[in-house]
């Protein structure tokens, strides 16, 4: 399905697009990093320390290179308590003294996988919807595109904030995907392949992953993909090969596999790589509001570090960076995929 | 086909629109599990007290009869009583419609007097320096989620300098307009007051804008710049400020417009967002909360009315683009 020549389109953007390196490479980090968590981090992202009796408060220490003072009262006076950030939490730790570091190593997670699943289910949902009511034409496409325009007559954010509405009062589904390498580590599988296996062993055995919030952000979507499918079934259905095959007696959905969706493609590919940072955005955003279910997630990180204590910058600060970096990595591989596969959309005007 | 006859045209489209949206709005009521009297009433109420608060609620009529009940109500504006207050809903939305319709315009301000200028300048100076800036800016601007870019701005700048606020709405622009008018009011609920209230919030909003009109204004105007029109203006002798802002400007707002257009429903979002991070008294935060207290008859009104200002806006746009393009087939 894919000719050498998108092959080497694709391959060729690549050498000459400083811009497109810099979002692969973006890119293949977060991946790296939500893929081998329980590696890279130096603490459980769920674990509190908050000093009681005989353990050290470690709770809003900051990130490496920065210092914090206050000043404590106590029955003797005044003292000035001067924090310096530390290697052992690089980021910082929040309120409840749990490693910054680690928890946004984790968030990558939650923001891939509903990302990736989110944009998976819908073009499932959006293109074979698109593609017949482009392919039928007349009434067909009527009847299927006003019922998709009602949809787009809600911003996004709205809409899912509605069917979060919906769905809330039946709870927020969330399911735990086990982590693979924290079960190998614990059962003691493949240990001498595994590093560190008493660290791994000691993280989360699962990662939470919110399924409600998965099929909302699908839900607004999927008419994207159904307008962009729809566009492209319109002018191949009118291609000589689509009569040729019709004439032979094909089927309508022989035509429609084998025709019409392999050359409707390249679009969609790009069009999912842009809902994927959209998604991720849209994601954040409910797990800001609270509407997700999961408590490990970059945006409902931030909002604990803007309601906890202001003066706590990188509690908030630096889950963010996490989404601007992934956003900025999936949308620039998104332009490089558009440059390579469709030349007809004219990039830096011409010449 | 005329500019009056496409207005009505697309007004009956819009109408239409509306309803779907009030039916999906009723539907989403219908799908959601959980009889309502038992999320209103204390756990204690007895059933007598249920089927008469179900019967009020007009929980026992069939649902057509309820649907149409409920059409007719949206059509005279009554979008029925909210359950927690027992206040009607459509006053409640409407109270807090300025705000936003503020901040939205506010937001859009911001990102036209930033980029527009900043794109003219980097497709003018292609390839240098303060070309890659702007591209650069446009990327990490189109990629921030603005309810952590306001959260920064709370940190860094409102916490750190007293005169910003970090949340909350000062008078209303037209309040303030009339102290400082009549008044010679500045700074007590005058304009300078109502400005340190939404500069922050407006640029919360209105980066995204800003990055995207910029990253728009940047390519149209170096497709436009080629033509051979503008080679005829220059050679007559006109300033190149005049070239570029009359000539090569109006014809790259046409794709700008649409692009803006089709991004509506973004700004519209964005506000309920921003809304909740500064605590703005507008439509979205009052959503949100309306969601959180579960009161259906609120969330119900305040999505339709929504709707409502998505699909009017998107008229306008349209006016617009027909303005602007005499060209344009209105069919």
């Amino acid at each position: 399905m894919i000719s050498d020549r998108i092959r080497r389109s694709v391959r060729s953007e690549l050498h000459s697009s400083r811009l497109a390196q810099v979002g692969l490479a973006l890119v293949v980090v977060i991946v790296l990093m939500a893929t081998l968590a329980p590696f890279i981090v130096p603490h459980h992202p769920e674990a509190q320390q908050v000093g009681t009796g005989d353990t050290e408060d470690r709770t809003n220490l900051p990130p490496i290179g920065f210092s914090t003072e206050h000043i404590q009262t106590t029955p003797d006076g005044q003292t000035e308590i001067v924090r310096e950030g530390s290697l052992e939490h690089p980021m910082g730790t929040n309120t409840r003294g749990q490693d910054v570091f680690s928890r946004f190593v984790y968030g990558a997670r939650v923001s891939l996988l509903v990302g990736l699943l989110g944009a998976g289910i819908a073009t499932v949902l959006g293109v074979p919807y698109g593609l017949a009511a482009g392919y039928f034409g007349g009434r067909t496409d009527d009847a299927l595109m006003r019922g998709a325009d009602v949809m787009l007559a809600f911003p996004s954010l709205v809409l899912a904030i509605a069917l979060v509405g919906v769905f809330r009062d039946s709870g927020f589904h969330t399911t735990g995907l086990p982590d693979p390498f924290v079960y190998a580590a614990r059962h003691d599988i493949l240990g001498w392949v595994i590093p560190r296996s008493d660290h791994v062993a000691s993280m989360p055995s699962s990662v939470t992953f919110p399924v409600t919030v998965t099929l909302v952000v699908a839900l607004v979507n999927w008419v994207w993909f159904a307008r962009v499918a729809r566009g492209e079934a319109i002018s191949i259905r009118q291609q000589e090969y689509v009569k040729a095959a019709k004439s032979i007696g094909a089927s309508h959905l022989t035509i429609l596999r084998q025709h019409v969706l392999p050359n409707s493609l390249t679009p969609i590919i790009v069009l999912a790589t842009i809902q994927v940072a959209a998604i991720i955005l849209l994601e954040s955003a409910l797990s800001y509001l609270g509407f997700s279910g999961t408590t490990l997630t970059w945006g409902q990180d931030i909002a604990r570090g803007q309601s906890d204590q202001r003066s706590q910058w990188w509690i908030a600060t630096m889950p963010g960076l996490g989404i601007v970096f992934a956003v900025i990595g999936v949308n620039l591989i998104g332009d490089w995929l558009r440059d390579a596969l469709d030349p007809s959309i004219e990039g830096e005007g011409g010449v | 086909m005329g500019l009056g006859k496409f207005l009505v045209k697309r007004t009956l489209q819009g109408l239409f629109v509306i309803w779907g949206v009030v039916t999906v709005v009723f539907l989403l009521r219908h799908l959601t599990p959980g009889n309502p009297v038992n999320t209103l009433l204390p756990p204690e109420a007895s059933q007598e007290q249920r089927e008469l608060f179900a019967e009020r609620l007009g929980l026992n009529d069939p649902v057509h009869i309820q649907y149409y009940d409920y059409l007719v109500g949206v059509a005279q504006g009554d979008f029925g009583v909210s359950m927690a207050t027992g206040r009607p809903a459509s006053e409640l939305i409407l109270i807090r419609l300025p705000a936003t319709i503020e901040l939205a315009v506010a937001a859009t301000v911001v990102a036209v007097v930033i980029a527009i200028p900043l794109g003219v300048i980097s497709a003018r100076r292609r390839h240098e320096p303060s070309d890659y800036g702007a591209t650069i800016f446009s990327l990490v601007g189109i990629s921030t989620p603005n309810f952590w870019l306001g959260v920064m701005l709370i940190i860094f700048v409102a916490v750190q300098f007293g005169p910003l606020p970090t949340g909350g709405r000062g008078p209303s622009f037209v309040d303030a307009m009339i102290a400082t008018l009549t008044q010679g009011q500045f700074r007590d609920g005058g304009i300078v007051e109502w400005g340190r209230y939404i500069l922050l919030p407006a640029i919360t909003l209105g980066t995204y804008f800003t990055a995207l009109l910029t990253r728009l204004t940047r390519s149209g105007m170096v497709d436009e710049i080629g033509k051979a029109y503008v080679k005829a203006t220059r050679a007559k002798g006109l300033p190149e400020t005049l070239v570029l802002y009359k000539h090569v400007l109006r014809n790259t707002l046409i794709p700008i417009i649409t692009v803006l257009g089709l991004q509506l429903g973004t700004l519209i979002g964005g506000a309920v967002i921003t809304e909740e991070v500064f605590a703005w008294p507008g439509l979205g935060r009052f959503l949100i909360h309306s969601i959180y207290q579960r009161d259906w008859v609120l969330i119900q009104g305040t999505i339709i009315v929504i709707g409502v200002g998505f699909v009017i806006v998107n008229i306008v746009v349209d006016a617009l683009y027909v303005y602007l393009n005499p060209k344009v087939d209105l069919e």
